[in-house]
């Protein structure tokens, strides 16, 4: 599945992603945490990894020119 | 804790991490069946379990460095390109396609179920259903070989016909990763269930092996990692935990390195074996305070 609009959407998804990150990462974000104070750097972690995976898979849906 | 637990603990842990009996399972009976006064529910018991799963994850990288450095640049090389081409560029993508339902469960759910089931009682009653678990993968592979006209020959034959780690599906990848989850629950293996993953995947056993400790390696080191600054504040006796944590390892090492030569021809019916009655003769010592 190969598409600009793909690539482009998954793009966006990372972004938000990394943005989350950030937000736990310093203390800002408190959902779905098991303390309602603080930092929460595993959070901030597995938000940024989702970030990674998502601009990867962007890179896979984008064409390539050959 | 004394410093003869710890290092007792250590040894618990790393040697059960990785065998397919769930090492959390026994981290719970053991110390309940010897009357050990400590509680779980300790703040100083968290780091402590946390710097024994360091030591394990330090094992796995020790035993597959030369994997890891090919997995790390074959990571980078694919998500660069944007395709895959060699082998170790497909089993890293499938190690992140399994690593994350494993992480989005573990951060979010992970504290909370431990928590609701973190009874000796309830561990032995999972490490009874581990075992069935066990012998169930066992039962589906037999029936695959059987449909691949496979029971008639030699176990090294059998196992050749099934694939290695790298030709596994992403969807069986994130699959195998999700079911790390059911690990949550103290008596299920984290290794049993992805092992178990991997065979109905169509792996090998020891393919399944190391597809699993692979998996395994990222979440651990991770979770680990994160919780080092608050062991260090904590107070707690850090050279003697620390000291558990490398007995963890090496028997986590020795572990792994026999399970691999074990997988070439073993299957998990030992295991499952054992976890059923290990799980059975627990609840009945628990039961009448033995």
């Amino acid at each position: 599945m190969k598409s600009n609009t793909t690539a482009i959407g998954l793009g966006v998804v990372g972004i938000i992603f990394l943005v989350i990150a950030a937000l736990y990462a310093l203390g800002v974000l408190q959902i779905l945490a098991s303390t309602t104070s603080g930092p929460h750097y595993k959070h901030a972690i597995l938000f940024a990894v989702l970030a990674v995976a998502s601009f990867v898979a962007a890179n896979f849906a984008r064409p390539k020119t050959a | 804790m004394t410093f003869a637990q710890a290092l007792f603990m250590g040894l618990l842990q790393g040697a059960t991490e990785l065998f397919p009996v769930s090492s959390l399972g026994h981290s719970v009976i053991i110390p309940s069946l010897l009357h050990w006064s400590f509680k779980q529910s300790d703040p100083t018991f968290v780091p402590f379990l946390v710097l024994l799963h360091l030591g394990t994850a330090g094992a796995l990288l020790v035993l597959y460095r030369d994997q890891w450095i090919a997995i790390i640049r074959g990571f980078f090389a694919a998500a660069l390109r944007g395709s895959i081409t060699t082998p170790a560029e497909r089993l890293a993508m499938l190690l992140l396609a399994g690593t994350i339902p494993a992480g989005v469960l573990g951060v979010f759910f992970e504290t909370r179920i431990k928590s609701l089931f973190a009874s000796p009682y309830v561990a032995a009653g999972f490490l009874v259903v581990n075992g069935f678990l066990l012998l169930g993968f066992e039962l589906l592979r037999r029936r695959a070989e059987r449909r691949a006209a496979l029971d008639s020959k030699p176990r090294a034959e059998q196992e050749q016909s099934f694939a290695e780690a790298e030709r596994i599906s992403f969807r069986a990848a994130a699959v195998i990763g999700a079911c790390q989850a059911l690990a949550f629950l103290p008596g299920i293996s984290r290794s049993g269930v992805t092992i178990g993953g991997g065979l109905l995947a169509g792996l090998r056993h020891q393919e399944a092996a190391r597809f699993s400790f692979l998996l395994a390696t990222p979440v651990i080191l991770a979770a680990g990692l994160v919780e080092v600054p608050q062991l260090l504040s904590s107070g707690v006796p850090v050279g003697e935990y620390v000291a558990a944590a490398i007995l963890s390892g090496l028997a986590a090492y020795a572990s792994a390195r026999f399970l691999l030569r074990y997988f070439r021809s073993g299957r998990l019916d030992p295991y499952g074996v054992y976890c059923v009655a290990a799980g059975l003769v627990s609840l009945a010592l628990l039961r009448f305070n033995l």
